[in-house]
Protein backbone atom coordinates (compact mmCIF):
# COMPACT_ATOMS: atom_id res chain seq x y z
CA UNK A 1 0.00 0.00 0.00
CA UNK A 2 1.26 3.53 -1.30
CA UNK A 3 0.71 6.61 1.05
CA UNK A 4 0.51 9.18 -1.64
CA UNK A 5 -0.55 6.85 -4.12
CA UNK A 6 -2.41 9.70 -6.39
CA UNK A 7 0.62 11.31 -6.79
CA UNK A 8 2.79 8.25 -7.53
CA UNK A 9 0.15 7.33 -10.54
CA UNK A 10 0.36 10.86 -12.16
CA UNK A 11 4.38 10.79 -12.03
CA UNK A 12 4.54 7.63 -13.46
CA UNK A 13 2.07 8.00 -16.50
CA UNK A 14 3.92 11.23 -17.14
CA UNK A 15 7.40 9.49 -16.69
CA UNK A 16 6.05 6.20 -18.98
CA UNK A 17 4.98 8.91 -21.25
CA UNK A 18 8.11 10.22 -21.72
CA UNK A 19 9.78 6.86 -21.74
CA UNK A 20 7.76 5.34 -24.72
CA UNK A 21 8.02 8.30 -26.88
CA UNK A 22 11.85 8.34 -26.65
CA UNK A 23 11.76 4.13 -26.84
CA UNK A 24 10.88 4.72 -30.56
CA UNK A 25 13.62 6.72 -31.58
CA UNK A 26 16.12 4.77 -29.35
CA UNK A 27 14.49 1.36 -31.15
CA UNK A 28 14.49 3.19 -34.68
CA UNK A 29 17.88 3.69 -34.06
CA UNK A 30 19.38 0.50 -33.14
CA UNK A 31 20.14 1.96 -29.64
CA UNK A 32 18.33 -0.03 -27.42
CA UNK A 33 21.38 -1.99 -25.90
CA UNK A 34 23.22 1.24 -25.81
CA UNK A 35 20.73 3.14 -23.46
CA UNK A 36 20.21 -0.45 -21.47
CA UNK A 37 23.76 -0.27 -20.44
CA UNK A 38 24.11 3.46 -19.90
CA UNK A 39 21.63 3.33 -17.69
CA UNK A 40 24.37 1.40 -15.17
CA UNK A 41 26.54 4.51 -15.65
CA UNK A 42 24.06 6.54 -13.61
CA UNK A 43 24.95 3.77 -10.42
CA UNK A 44 28.23 5.93 -8.44
CA UNK A 45 25.76 8.51 -8.72
CA UNK A 46 22.99 6.98 -7.03
CA UNK A 47 25.53 5.36 -4.64
CA UNK A 48 27.21 9.08 -3.77
CA UNK A 49 23.68 10.57 -3.38
CA UNK A 50 22.60 8.08 -0.64
CA UNK A 51 26.30 8.29 0.89
CA UNK A 52 26.36 11.99 1.79
CA UNK A 53 22.63 12.35 1.81
CA UNK A 54 21.71 14.16 -1.21
CA UNK A 55 19.31 13.90 -3.71
CA UNK A 56 20.51 10.40 -5.20
CA UNK A 57 18.65 11.55 -8.96
CA UNK A 58 20.85 14.48 -8.86
CA UNK A 59 24.01 12.13 -8.31
CA UNK A 60 22.31 9.98 -11.24
CA UNK A 61 21.65 12.66 -13.76
CA UNK A 62 25.35 14.03 -13.52
CA UNK A 63 26.47 10.22 -14.09
CA UNK A 64 24.64 9.81 -16.97
CA UNK A 65 25.49 13.10 -18.32
CA UNK A 66 29.24 12.51 -18.30
CA UNK A 67 28.83 8.94 -19.79
CA UNK A 68 26.70 10.02 -23.05
CA UNK A 69 29.04 12.99 -23.31
CA UNK A 70 31.72 10.50 -23.51
CA UNK A 71 29.96 8.29 -25.44
CA UNK A 72 29.33 11.19 -27.78
CA UNK A 73 33.03 12.73 -27.93
CA UNK A 74 33.94 8.89 -28.55
CA UNK A 75 31.74 8.38 -31.53
CA UNK A 76 31.54 11.92 -33.15
CA UNK A 77 35.47 12.19 -32.67
CA UNK A 78 37.19 9.05 -32.98
CA UNK A 79 37.26 5.34 -34.56
CA UNK A 80 36.85 3.37 -31.49
CA UNK A 81 33.57 0.78 -31.34
CA UNK A 82 30.61 2.75 -29.54
CA UNK A 83 29.51 -0.84 -28.44
CA UNK A 84 32.55 -1.83 -26.66
CA UNK A 85 33.17 1.49 -24.89
CA UNK A 86 29.68 1.30 -23.66
CA UNK A 87 30.29 -2.10 -22.48
CA UNK A 88 33.38 -1.13 -20.52
CA UNK A 89 31.68 1.81 -18.77
CA UNK A 90 28.58 -0.27 -18.14
CA UNK A 91 30.61 -3.17 -16.26
CA UNK A 92 32.82 -0.63 -14.61
CA UNK A 93 29.87 1.89 -13.19
CA UNK A 94 28.21 -1.22 -12.45
CA UNK A 95 31.32 -2.47 -9.94
CA UNK A 96 31.63 0.77 -8.34
CA UNK A 97 28.33 1.40 -7.83
CA UNK A 98 27.83 -2.25 -6.37
CA UNK A 99 30.73 -1.77 -4.14
CA UNK A 100 29.85 2.14 -2.87
CA UNK A 101 25.73 1.65 -2.52
CA UNK A 102 24.71 0.63 1.19
CA UNK A 103 23.40 -3.37 0.85
CA UNK A 104 19.92 -2.75 2.67
CA UNK A 105 19.39 -0.19 -0.39
CA UNK A 106 21.43 -2.09 -3.25
CA UNK A 107 17.83 -4.26 -4.31
CA UNK A 108 16.06 -0.78 -4.31
CA UNK A 109 18.61 0.94 -6.36
CA UNK A 110 18.50 -2.22 -9.04
CA UNK A 111 14.57 -2.68 -9.16
CA UNK A 112 13.17 0.25 -8.28
CA UNK A 113 11.34 1.55 -4.85
CA UNK A 114 8.44 3.66 -5.44
CA UNK A 115 7.37 3.52 -1.64
CA UNK A 116 10.39 5.23 -0.40
CA UNK A 117 10.57 8.24 -2.86
CA UNK A 118 9.48 11.39 -1.67
CA UNK A 119 6.20 13.96 -2.49
CA UNK A 120 9.22 16.26 -3.65
CA UNK A 121 11.01 13.72 -5.72
CA UNK A 122 7.90 12.92 -7.18
CA UNK A 123 7.19 16.13 -8.31
CA UNK A 124 10.53 16.85 -9.74
CA UNK A 125 10.19 13.96 -11.83
CA UNK A 126 6.62 14.63 -13.17
CA UNK A 127 8.29 17.92 -13.74
CA UNK A 128 11.75 16.34 -15.84
CA UNK A 129 9.04 14.07 -17.65
CA UNK A 130 7.38 16.70 -19.28
CA UNK A 131 10.03 18.50 -20.25
CA UNK A 132 11.38 15.66 -21.94
CA UNK A 133 8.12 15.19 -24.17
CA UNK A 134 7.89 18.57 -24.81
CA UNK A 135 11.52 18.95 -26.39
CA UNK A 136 10.37 15.54 -27.90
CA UNK A 137 7.33 17.22 -29.66
CA UNK A 138 9.42 19.85 -30.48
CA UNK A 139 12.19 18.33 -32.21
CA UNK A 140 9.99 15.23 -33.45
CA UNK A 141 10.48 16.11 -37.51
CA UNK A 142 14.63 16.60 -37.30
CA UNK A 143 14.77 13.11 -34.73
CA UNK A 144 12.77 10.95 -37.36
CA UNK A 145 14.48 11.94 -40.28
CA UNK A 146 18.17 12.17 -38.56
CA UNK A 147 16.92 8.61 -37.29
CA UNK A 148 15.47 7.28 -40.93
CA UNK A 149 17.77 9.11 -43.32
CA UNK A 150 21.12 10.49 -41.48
CA UNK A 151 22.56 11.76 -45.28
CA UNK A 152 19.55 13.33 -46.63
CA UNK A 153 19.15 14.98 -42.60
CA UNK A 154 22.46 16.63 -43.07
CA UNK A 155 21.80 17.68 -46.66
CA UNK A 156 19.08 19.21 -45.27
CA UNK A 157 21.05 21.01 -42.75
CA UNK A 158 20.54 18.70 -39.54
CA UNK A 159 23.33 17.89 -37.78
CA UNK A 160 23.43 14.19 -37.38
CA UNK A 161 25.74 15.34 -34.13
CA UNK A 162 23.68 17.87 -32.61
CA UNK A 163 20.43 15.23 -33.14
CA UNK A 164 22.40 12.61 -31.46
CA UNK A 165 23.53 14.94 -28.57
CA UNK A 166 19.52 16.03 -28.23
CA UNK A 167 18.76 12.25 -27.82
CA UNK A 168 21.10 11.07 -25.73
CA UNK A 169 20.06 14.17 -23.14
CA UNK A 170 16.60 12.91 -23.22
CA UNK A 171 17.71 9.41 -22.72
CA UNK A 172 19.67 10.65 -19.70
CA UNK A 173 16.67 12.52 -18.10
CA UNK A 174 14.40 9.84 -19.01
CA UNK A 175 16.29 7.10 -17.52
CA UNK A 176 16.85 9.12 -14.26
CA UNK A 177 13.28 9.80 -13.57
CA UNK A 178 12.62 6.17 -14.22
CA UNK A 179 14.71 4.34 -12.08
CA UNK A 180 13.08 4.80 -8.61
CA UNK A 181 9.89 3.49 -10.46
CA UNK A 182 11.27 0.14 -11.80
CA UNK A 183 15.43 0.62 -10.59
CA UNK A 184 18.45 0.61 -12.82
CA UNK A 185 18.61 -2.80 -14.22
CA UNK A 186 14.88 -2.92 -15.50
CA UNK A 187 14.86 1.06 -16.66
CA UNK A 188 15.14 0.45 -20.25
CA UNK A 189 12.21 -2.55 -19.89
CA UNK A 190 10.26 0.53 -19.48
CA UNK A 191 11.15 2.74 -22.86
CA UNK A 192 12.78 -0.27 -25.18
CA UNK A 193 9.98 -3.16 -25.14
CA UNK A 194 6.94 -1.21 -25.19
CA UNK A 195 8.46 0.73 -28.29
CA UNK A 196 9.32 -2.82 -29.63
CA UNK A 197 5.72 -4.23 -29.33
CA UNK A 198 4.31 -0.97 -30.88
CA UNK A 199 6.79 -1.45 -33.71
CA UNK A 200 5.49 -5.00 -34.43
CA UNK A 201 1.50 -3.81 -34.17
CA UNK A 202 1.77 -0.53 -36.30
CA UNK A 203 2.42 0.34 -40.09
CA UNK A 204 2.92 3.90 -39.51
CA UNK A 205 4.54 5.93 -37.41
CA UNK A 206 2.10 7.71 -35.99
CA UNK A 207 0.52 5.02 -34.47
CA UNK A 208 3.88 3.36 -33.50
CA UNK A 209 4.65 6.29 -31.42
CA UNK A 210 0.92 6.26 -29.81
CA UNK A 211 1.15 2.70 -29.05
CA UNK A 212 4.44 2.37 -27.69
CA UNK A 213 3.40 5.71 -25.35
CA UNK A 214 -0.25 3.60 -24.08
CA UNK A 215 1.83 0.63 -23.76
CA UNK A 216 4.78 2.44 -21.48
CA UNK A 217 1.73 3.69 -19.47
CA UNK A 218 -0.40 1.11 -19.65
CA UNK A 219 2.33 -1.43 -18.34
CA UNK A 220 3.63 1.42 -15.43
CA UNK A 221 0.43 2.14 -14.19
CA UNK A 222 -0.57 -1.42 -14.26
CA UNK A 223 2.53 -2.81 -12.56
CA UNK A 224 1.70 0.25 -9.66
CA UNK A 225 -1.55 -0.99 -9.20
CA UNK A 226 -0.39 -4.22 -8.93
CA UNK A 227 2.27 -3.54 -6.05
CA UNK A 228 -0.46 -1.20 -4.37
CA UNK A 229 -2.58 -3.97 -3.92
CA UNK A 230 -0.78 -7.28 -3.64
CA UNK A 231 2.51 -5.68 -2.48
CA UNK A 232 4.48 -7.08 -5.49
CA UNK A 233 7.77 -5.48 -6.62
CA UNK A 234 6.18 -2.48 -9.35
CA UNK A 235 9.38 -2.58 -10.91
CA UNK A 236 9.28 -6.44 -11.72
CA UNK A 237 5.11 -6.57 -12.45
CA UNK A 238 5.68 -3.62 -14.44
CA UNK A 239 8.37 -5.34 -16.96
CA UNK A 240 6.20 -8.67 -16.81
CA UNK A 241 3.39 -6.66 -17.94
CA UNK A 242 5.16 -4.87 -20.67
CA UNK A 243 7.29 -8.30 -21.78
CA UNK A 244 3.52 -9.99 -21.81
CA UNK A 245 2.43 -7.61 -24.70
CA UNK A 246 5.35 -7.89 -26.47
CA UNK A 247 4.68 -11.31 -26.70
CA UNK A 248 1.32 -11.21 -27.78
CA UNK A 249 2.06 -8.78 -30.44
CA UNK A 250 4.47 -11.50 -31.96
CA UNK A 251 1.25 -13.13 -33.01
CA UNK A 252 -0.42 -10.48 -34.70
CA UNK A 253 3.10 -9.56 -36.99
CA UNK A 254 2.08 -13.62 -38.81
CA UNK B 1 20.07 35.63 -66.11
CA UNK B 2 21.03 32.22 -68.49
CA UNK B 3 24.45 32.66 -67.51
CA UNK B 4 24.05 33.14 -63.68
CA UNK B 5 26.41 31.02 -62.03
CA UNK B 6 25.13 28.32 -59.04
CA UNK B 7 28.05 27.23 -58.21
CA UNK B 8 31.98 27.49 -58.21
CA UNK B 9 34.37 24.99 -57.08
CA UNK B 10 38.02 25.66 -57.07
CA UNK B 11 40.84 23.12 -55.77
CA UNK B 12 38.68 20.85 -54.02
CA UNK B 13 40.78 18.15 -52.24
CA UNK B 14 39.27 15.44 -49.64
CA UNK B 15 41.98 13.69 -47.79
CA UNK B 16 40.35 10.78 -45.50
CA UNK B 17 42.80 8.78 -43.22
CA UNK B 18 45.70 10.55 -45.63
CA UNK B 19 44.68 8.89 -48.69
CA UNK B 20 43.36 11.28 -51.47
CA UNK B 21 39.59 10.63 -52.27
CA UNK B 22 39.87 14.11 -54.41
CA UNK B 23 42.82 15.85 -55.66
CA UNK B 24 42.18 19.93 -56.96
CA UNK B 25 39.00 19.43 -58.61
CA UNK B 26 37.46 22.88 -59.83
CA UNK B 27 34.69 23.53 -61.68
CA UNK B 28 31.55 25.19 -62.17
CA UNK B 29 27.90 25.52 -63.23
CA UNK B 30 25.33 27.95 -64.53
CA UNK B 31 21.55 27.81 -64.64
CA UNK B 32 19.63 25.23 -66.20
CA UNK B 33 23.08 23.42 -67.03
CA UNK B 34 23.76 19.83 -67.06
CA UNK B 35 27.05 18.64 -65.18
CA UNK B 36 27.76 14.44 -65.73
CA UNK B 37 30.31 13.10 -62.89
CA UNK B 38 32.00 9.99 -65.07
CA UNK B 39 34.80 7.69 -63.52
CA UNK B 40 35.44 4.13 -62.52
CA UNK B 41 34.06 2.60 -58.82
CA UNK B 42 35.83 4.62 -56.09
CA UNK B 43 36.97 7.70 -58.09
CA UNK B 44 35.44 10.03 -55.68
CA UNK B 45 31.99 10.62 -57.38
CA UNK B 46 29.74 10.03 -54.75
CA UNK B 47 32.42 12.07 -51.99
CA UNK B 48 32.09 14.76 -54.64
CA UNK B 49 28.40 15.67 -54.10
CA UNK B 50 28.75 14.73 -50.36
CA UNK B 51 31.16 17.43 -50.41
CA UNK B 52 29.22 19.49 -52.34
CA UNK B 53 26.19 19.56 -49.85
CA UNK B 54 28.35 19.53 -46.40
CA UNK B 55 27.96 15.85 -45.62
CA UNK B 56 32.00 15.23 -45.86
CA UNK B 57 33.90 18.29 -45.34
CA UNK B 58 36.87 18.96 -48.05
CA UNK B 59 40.66 19.17 -46.45
CA UNK B 60 41.18 22.17 -49.10
CA UNK B 61 39.42 24.48 -51.60
CA UNK B 62 36.16 26.41 -52.08
CA UNK B 63 32.84 25.45 -53.14
CA UNK B 64 31.34 28.35 -53.57
CA UNK B 65 27.08 28.65 -54.03
CA UNK B 66 25.12 31.23 -54.97
CA UNK B 67 23.32 32.86 -52.09
CA UNK B 68 19.90 31.17 -51.20
CA UNK B 69 20.03 28.38 -53.54
CA UNK B 70 17.84 25.66 -53.12
CA UNK B 71 19.78 21.82 -53.25
CA UNK B 72 18.21 19.10 -53.96
CA UNK B 73 20.11 15.67 -53.54
CA UNK B 74 19.56 12.37 -54.53
CA UNK B 75 21.76 9.43 -52.71
CA UNK B 76 23.67 6.76 -53.81
CA UNK B 77 22.25 4.28 -51.13
CA UNK B 78 19.04 4.37 -49.51
CA UNK B 79 18.29 1.88 -47.31
CA UNK B 80 14.81 1.59 -44.90
CA UNK B 81 14.92 -0.50 -42.14
CA UNK B 82 12.76 -3.35 -43.18
CA UNK B 83 10.64 -3.14 -40.06
CA UNK B 84 10.22 0.48 -40.34
CA UNK B 85 6.68 1.09 -39.82
CA UNK B 86 6.56 4.90 -41.82
CA UNK B 87 4.16 5.13 -44.96
CA UNK B 88 5.55 7.75 -48.15
CA UNK B 89 3.35 10.11 -46.67
CA UNK B 90 4.57 10.52 -43.41
CA UNK B 91 7.96 10.55 -44.78
CA UNK B 92 7.31 12.78 -47.45
CA UNK B 93 6.07 15.17 -44.36
CA UNK B 94 9.44 15.16 -42.93
CA UNK B 95 10.96 17.19 -45.78
CA UNK B 96 11.76 20.21 -43.50
CA UNK B 97 10.88 23.80 -46.03
CA UNK B 98 8.39 22.35 -48.84
CA UNK B 99 7.29 24.84 -51.74
CA UNK B 100 4.89 22.22 -53.28
CA UNK B 101 2.10 20.02 -52.00
CA UNK B 102 3.13 16.77 -52.46
CA UNK B 103 0.31 15.71 -54.69
CA UNK B 104 1.10 18.56 -56.96
CA UNK B 105 4.56 16.88 -57.06
CA UNK B 106 3.48 13.04 -57.72
CA UNK B 107 1.38 14.34 -60.69
CA UNK B 108 4.75 15.47 -62.56
CA UNK B 109 6.52 12.32 -61.80
CA UNK B 110 3.50 10.77 -63.11
CA UNK B 111 2.78 8.22 -59.93
CA UNK B 112 -0.52 7.45 -58.37
CA UNK B 113 -1.61 8.79 -55.06
CA UNK B 114 -2.14 5.27 -53.85
CA UNK B 115 1.50 4.76 -53.36
CA UNK B 116 1.52 7.25 -50.24
CA UNK B 117 -0.13 5.02 -47.79
CA UNK B 118 2.59 2.26 -49.03
CA UNK B 119 5.04 1.47 -45.83
CA UNK B 120 8.39 2.88 -47.13
CA UNK B 121 10.19 -0.60 -45.99
CA UNK B 122 7.39 -2.19 -49.10
CA UNK B 123 9.02 0.44 -51.58
CA UNK B 124 10.75 -1.75 -54.43
CA UNK B 125 14.16 0.28 -55.37
CA UNK B 126 12.99 1.85 -58.43
CA UNK B 127 9.97 3.34 -56.00
CA UNK B 128 12.14 4.30 -53.90
CA UNK B 129 14.31 6.31 -55.74
CA UNK B 130 10.96 8.04 -57.40
CA UNK B 131 9.83 8.77 -53.67
CA UNK B 132 13.70 10.21 -53.48
CA UNK B 133 13.15 12.21 -56.36
CA UNK B 134 9.73 13.75 -55.49
CA UNK B 135 11.39 14.25 -51.87
CA UNK B 136 14.58 16.08 -53.76
CA UNK B 137 12.44 18.31 -55.78
CA UNK B 138 9.63 18.81 -53.54
CA UNK B 139 11.18 22.39 -51.86
CA UNK B 140 11.92 23.68 -55.99
CA UNK B 141 15.61 23.23 -55.88
CA UNK B 142 17.33 25.36 -58.15
CA UNK B 143 19.74 22.55 -58.63
CA UNK B 144 19.79 18.87 -57.85
CA UNK B 145 22.07 16.52 -57.49
CA UNK B 146 21.60 13.17 -58.28
CA UNK B 147 24.02 9.95 -57.11
CA UNK B 148 23.03 7.00 -59.89
CA UNK B 149 22.69 4.29 -58.00
CA UNK B 150 25.20 0.87 -59.14
CA UNK B 151 22.85 -1.58 -57.89
CA UNK B 152 18.84 -2.66 -57.11
CA UNK B 153 17.52 -0.22 -60.13
CA UNK B 154 17.18 -1.90 -63.55
CA UNK B 155 18.23 -0.84 -66.82
CA UNK B 156 14.65 0.11 -67.77
CA UNK B 157 13.60 1.71 -64.20
CA UNK B 158 16.49 3.58 -64.52
CA UNK B 159 15.85 5.20 -68.40
CA UNK B 160 12.71 6.49 -67.27
CA UNK B 161 14.52 8.23 -64.07
CA UNK B 162 16.51 9.87 -67.35
CA UNK B 163 13.33 10.66 -68.80
CA UNK B 164 11.42 12.39 -65.41
CA UNK B 165 15.07 14.34 -64.66
CA UNK B 166 14.51 15.47 -68.72
CA UNK B 167 11.28 16.47 -68.01
CA UNK B 168 11.56 18.01 -65.06
CA UNK B 169 14.53 20.18 -66.61
CA UNK B 170 11.97 21.32 -69.42
CA UNK B 171 8.95 22.38 -66.49
CA UNK B 172 11.10 24.32 -63.94
CA UNK B 173 14.75 24.66 -65.74
CA UNK B 174 16.36 22.73 -62.94
CA UNK B 175 20.07 22.81 -63.15
CA UNK B 176 21.80 18.84 -62.66
CA UNK B 177 24.68 17.15 -61.44
CA UNK B 178 25.00 13.52 -62.49
CA UNK B 179 26.92 10.67 -61.15
CA UNK B 180 26.79 8.72 -64.04
CA UNK B 181 28.70 4.83 -64.80
CA UNK B 182 26.56 5.02 -68.23
CA UNK B 183 28.17 7.19 -71.02
CA UNK B 184 25.30 7.32 -73.36
CA UNK B 185 23.45 9.73 -70.43
CA UNK B 186 25.88 11.81 -70.75
CA UNK B 187 26.30 12.02 -74.72
CA UNK B 188 22.03 12.41 -74.10
CA UNK B 189 21.63 15.07 -71.43
CA UNK B 190 24.64 16.51 -70.49
CA UNK B 191 26.17 19.90 -71.38
CA UNK B 192 29.44 19.31 -69.37
CA UNK B 193 31.41 16.10 -68.76
CA UNK B 194 33.82 16.11 -65.73
CA UNK B 195 36.34 12.69 -65.70
CA UNK B 196 37.03 11.84 -61.87
CA UNK B 197 39.97 9.63 -60.58
CA UNK B 198 41.03 10.96 -57.90
CA UNK B 199 42.20 14.09 -60.07
CA UNK B 200 40.24 15.41 -62.56
CA UNK B 201 41.29 14.13 -65.36
CA UNK B 202 39.05 16.10 -67.93
CA UNK B 203 36.40 18.71 -68.51
CA UNK B 204 33.98 19.84 -70.99
CA UNK B 205 31.62 19.26 -73.75
CA UNK B 206 31.24 15.96 -73.93
CA UNK B 207 31.44 15.33 -78.01
CA UNK B 208 34.69 17.48 -76.94
CA UNK B 209 36.11 16.34 -74.32
CA UNK B 210 35.73 12.36 -74.32
CA UNK B 211 38.73 11.48 -76.59
CA UNK B 212 39.71 7.55 -76.63
CA UNK B 213 42.61 8.81 -74.93
CA UNK B 214 40.80 10.33 -72.10
CA UNK B 215 38.05 7.19 -71.91
CA UNK B 216 41.54 5.31 -71.59
CA UNK B 217 42.83 7.00 -69.06
CA UNK B 218 39.60 6.87 -67.17
CA UNK B 219 38.43 3.53 -67.42
CA UNK B 220 41.59 1.29 -69.21
CA UNK B 221 41.04 -0.22 -72.32
CA UNK B 222 37.40 -2.23 -72.40
CA UNK B 223 35.93 1.63 -72.67
CA UNK B 224 36.02 1.50 -76.07
CA UNK B 225 32.86 -0.52 -76.76
CA UNK B 226 30.73 2.03 -74.86
CA UNK B 227 32.11 5.21 -77.11
CA UNK B 228 29.13 5.64 -79.31
CA UNK B 229 28.19 8.80 -80.02
CA UNK B 230 24.13 9.96 -80.14
CA UNK B 231 21.63 12.46 -81.08
CA UNK B 232 20.18 14.38 -79.02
Amino acid sequence: MFENFPLILISGIAVATASGLIGTFLVVRKMTLMSDALSHVALPGIALGIIFNFQPLVGGVVFLFFGILLIWKIENKTKLAIESITGVLFVTTLAVGTLLIPETELLETFFGSVEKTTSFQLILQTIIAVIVIATALKYLKPLTLSSVAPDLAASEKISHAKMQFLLLTLITLTISIGISFVGVLLISALSIVPAATARNLSDNFKLFIRLSVILAIFSLTGGLYISHVWHFDPGIATVLISAFFFVLSLFKKQ
Amino acid sequence: MANELLLKVNDLTVIFDGVKVLDDVSFEIKKEEVLAVIGPNGSGKSVLLKTLIGITKQTSGTIEWAPEIRIGYLPQRFQVDKYLPMTVKEFLELKPDPKESINTVLKEINLDKTILNEAMAHLSGGQLQKILLVWAIIDKPHILLFDEPTENIDVVGQESVYKLLHHLQDLHNIALIIVSHDLHVVYRYANHVLCLNQKMLCYGEPHKTLTNEHLAELYGDHAFFHHHHYDV
